[in-house]
């Protein structure tokens, strides 16, 4: 990313945008759907609606979408 | 060897020849103890583990024995892996403060690379690295490092805290994202860093496995010959793309953990 002011002889401390942050997101967004699926599908085995999975998971990958653009966009 | 390989090599089997392919499975992943100590089973992928901290203690050993300042020899190989590192590993993301971390990462970057090379090296041919235990043992070490690190530099407290609240967040919605950072940071990070390195190089030795054995099956005087030529041809090429993916592999996971270093570090986002 040319927004990035790392360069490789280290002038820069404060390093901006680089590899991590696509891991970063990866890792949001299988968070998100991991702990939302995953009391969705809790509350649906509990309750017997199985449908509580999928919309789990949907609302987990919009809250790390969420998260994503808070923690990214406004630096 | 496995004994699935041994079966087909010893056996001749081959096509036409009334038996069937065989594929190769996850079984070839396992292998015959090479000693046993009581209920302890010493085997290849721990062999080979040795065998690649030997190699990379040796090489710096040395490289570092007697250094001098205008490096000539197997020093400037030394110096030109360790530069590498730095430059391109750590710089990039913990800047100058970052150098007291590079003996980790050059140590890590270099023996993961090593248990990687094992895959395409004749004779050994096994990536050490494809055994879960040995990317989760390593992760397992990053992550204790970077925990640790940051809660000295925010305090165990503030570190959370930071982890959690990501910074112009209205408040109600806190509840919601907080437990997905906290489990993203926590456990997801952990788990996709040796999944990684360990999905790529079983994937990749069994790709290899796939193709070495099928040029072996095909090799018949019929037919079977330009399939057996085009098999072993794809084994070269996908060999060396194998190579590239061992390096890269390496990389990755070395970056990434300086990445984390980083992270723990700051004070705030």
């Amino acid at each position: 990313m040319s927004r990035s002011g790392a360069r490789p002889d280290g002038t820069n401390d404060r390093p901006g945008p680089n590899e991590g942050t696509g891991w970063r997101v990866m890792s949001y967004l299988i968070g998100g759907m991991a702990l939302y699926g995953g009391i969705g599908w809790l509350i649906g085995r509990w309750t017997g609606i199985a449908v509580l999975f999928p919309i789990g998971m949907l609302l987990g990958l919009g809250l790390s979408l969420a998260l994503v653009v808070l923690r990214f966009t406004r630096s | 060897m496995s004994d699935i390989q041994t079966m087909t090599t010893a056996s001749g089997c081959h096509l036409f020849s009334g038996c069937g392919y065989p594929a190769p499975s996850i079984e070839d992943f396992y292998f015959k103890p090479i000693f046993t100590i009581g209920s302890f089973d010493f085997t290849k992928p721990m062999l080979l583990a040795i065998l690649a901290a030997a190699i990379v203690l040796a090489f710096f050993g040395a490289a570092f024995a007697r250094p001098k300042l205008v490096p000539r020899g197997v020093q400037n190989l030394g110096e030109l892996g360790i530069l590498f590192v730095r430059d391109q590993i750590l710089r990039p993301q913990l800047g100058k403060k970052g150098d007291r971390f590079l003996p980790f990462l050059v140590s890590l970057f270099f023996f993961i690379w090593i248990m990687n090379i094992f895959g395409v090296i004749p004779l050994i041919e096994f990536p050490a690295t494809s055994k879960f235990a040995f990317p989760v043992a390593l992760t397992a070490m990053v992550w204790v490092t970077y925990m640790t690190l940051g809660m000295r530099s925010q305090g165990p407290i503030g570190y959370f805290k930071n982890m959690a609240v990501p910074a112009g967040a209205p408040w109600w919605i806190l509840p919601l994202l907080s437990p997905i950072e906290l489990l993203s940071n926590i456990f997801v990070r952990p788990f996709t860093l040796s999944i990684r390195l360990f999905a790529n190089m079983l994937a990749g030795h069994l790709l290899l496995l796939v193709f070495a054995l099928a040029s072996w099956y095909l090799f018949t005087f019929s037919i079977g010959l330009l399939f057996a030529a085009t098999s072993f041809v794809l084994t070269i090429i996908l060999t060396a793309l194998e190579v590239l993916i061992q390096a890269l592999q390496a990389f990755i996971f070395t970056t990434l953990t300086a990445f984390y270093f980083a992270d723990a570090l700051e004070t705030s986002h």
